[in-house]
């Protein structure tokens, strides 16, 4: 037997704080735990109800730890996305929702916290999670490294205009500088600083790279069926994919040859929009997880927006931006422009933007597609949808 | 004597063992004839346990490569800036990362290179490690 899950759970409240990197008020948990009980607010729930949680990427705040604060009755299920990047964002929503409708769980919280003061730069986390010799003998020991060669491949070999990252970059800063919450508030993309901005590692300048914010944002799902007698309109989950194929993975760089320059989601895409019952032209906005430019453009295309001849033609800065553009992307700024918890805000606008609570709003959008973290070794992505 | 970060992580030992001699020896399946890498201790196609270890020629084509400017951790035994290229090799269908050296004028997707084993300082360490020469 077999049993399709869209639409049945549903997001019913969220909760973001995020701030300025090493200058979190509290320690990480301290921060989680407002989080959560902000989304617990938002959909006027009792945190003490919350029955279940998941997070990714080595989240170091295990769940039974916040019970006492969050009044817990009862712990019926935690669970983590394997994975030391974002490439495990979107599959939590997968997990909370398996757990929710075998019964295993009633309402789960999926988070990502991250305190520098308690867990370290978060590249250095992620890198550690995959560093190895073959790496660090060749002066490898960062994510932008790795990316940034995937990246060189997918411009000059399989021919994508470099422009194309500076209208996704443009598009993310339109966004981030009318959003209070954003590190890029107030602040539009000044072309001529991207330019010439130090280089990372090539083809990576500075303003190509996520950099990274102390914060934590929390999700509730429950049932769709539940979600109808909270606060507000539920936004449900319409699919969710999570894994890789055969060809791509931890492969120390011998991936697939087809498949190297890409951001890992060829082999998950069909069965998220099959879940759905959708295709990309149904999609109405974009939550993207870029953690490098070029990587988030890899993302669309995989995600079946463009391909390697028309990405040019698609992924233009007045096509990216709402509330005119066609494919409205990163309407709060993305892990660029709005301020990277490790993808967490992304998750979280994806939620807010169904819902018309979006800064920049997406008049009429119905689906919402969230990309999870490109060029990891597993990857997953979701789609939500309102009524 | 090489002294490791991590040491080896998988079936790839004698692959170490070999670069700290000077020599570039990989893996092919005894069962189906494919090469492996990352080196495996079975199979996974033809379900073989047997796996022969040979010498390899270091040539190659650039498949990928970044120039590093950005001084991460760890780094500190490199002059910035330097060039990691993944080469494709000419003999086997393996990609393996090193370090270029010399002249990178030639530098670019495509462009044929030999190789050398050395040691790369990291932190205390000393990694056995490939250099990548452009022609
Ligand atoms: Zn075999």
């Amino acid at each position: 037997m077999t049993m399709n899950l869209s639409g049945k759970t549903a997001v019913a409240g969220v909760g973001y704080r995020q701030f300025k990197r090493g200058t979190a008020p509290w320690p990480e948990r301290g921060v989680l735990v407002r989080a959560i009980v902000d989304a617990c607010d938002d959909a006027g729930f009792d945190p003490a109800d919350i029955d279940g949680f998941v997070s990714y990427a080595g989240d170091h705040n295990e769940p039974v730890r916040l019970m006492p604060d969050l009044g817990t009755k009862e712990l019926n299920w935690s669970a983590q996305v394997w994975g030391g990047g974002g490439g495990g964002i979107a599959g939590t929503f997968g997990l909370a929702a398996s757990a929710i409708l075998t019964g295993q769980a009633k309402a789960v919280i999926i988070y990502r916290a991250l305190a520098e003061g308690n867990s370290g730069r978060l590249a250095a986390a992620v890198m550690a999670h995959h560093l190895n010799d073959h790496m660090v003998g060749v002066g490898m020991v960062a994510p932008a490294q790795a990316c940034a060669m995937r990246a060189e491949r997918l411009l000059d070999y399989h021919g994508v205009p470099r422009s194309v990252c500076e209208e996704l970059v443009r598009a993310s800063y339109f966004h981030g500088s009318r959003n209070p919450e954003a590190t890029a508030y107030g602040k539009e993309l000044d072309l001529a600083q991207f330019r010439t901005a130090r280089w990372i590692a090539e083809p990576f300048r500075l303003f190509d790279c996520s950099r990274e914010n102390d914060g934590a944002g929390a999700l509730l799902m429950v049932s769709s069926e539940a979600a109808r007698d909270l606060r507000k309109p539920p936004v449900k989950l319409l699919s969710v994919a999570q894994g890789t194929q055969k060809g791509w993975g931890d492969l120390l760089e011998n991936d697939n040859i087809e498949l190297f320059a890409t951001g890992g989601f060829r082999g998950i895409t069909d069965k998220l929009y099959k879940m759905a019952g959708l295709t990309p032209a149904d999609i109405d906005v974009v939550q993207l997880y870029e953690n490098f430019s070029a990587q988030g453009i890899a993302s669309l295309i995989d995600h079946g927006f463009c391909t390697y001849e028309n990405v040019a033609e698609v992924v233009r800065y007045e096509n990216l931006i709402a509330p005119s553009g066609r494919l409205p992307v990163n309407t709060s700024g993305g892990n660029l422009a709005h301020g990277f918890v490790h993808g967490i805000g992304t998750a979280v606008e994806a939620i807010r933007c169904l819902r018309r609570e979006s800064v920049n709003p997406v008049p009429g959008a119905r689906t919402c597609l969230l990309a999870g973290g490109p060029g990891a070794p597993t990857v997953s992505s979701a789609i939500f949808g309102v009524d | 004597m090489a002294r490791m970060v991590t040491g080896q992580l998988g079936a790839e030992g004698p692959y170490w063992d070999g670069l700290a001699k000077g020599r570039l020896v990989l893996p092919r399946c005894n069962g189906c004839g494919k090469w492996h890498w990352p080196a495996v201790w079975r199979c996974g196609d033809c379900g073989s346990w047997d796996h022969e270890w040979v010498e390899q020629p270091l040539a190659g084509t650039i498949f990928a490569w970044t120039r590093t400017h950005h001084r991460f951790a760890g780094t500190e035994g490199l002059a910035l800036p330097y060039v990691t290229a993944l080469v494709l090799l000419d003999a086997v269908p393996i990609r393996l990362n090193g370090l270029i050296e010399g002249s990178e004028e030639h530098l670019g997707i495509g462009a044929p290179v030999t190789g050398r084993t050395t040691f790369t300082q990291f932190g205390k360490d000393e990694i056995p490690s490939i250099r990548w020469m452009l022609a």
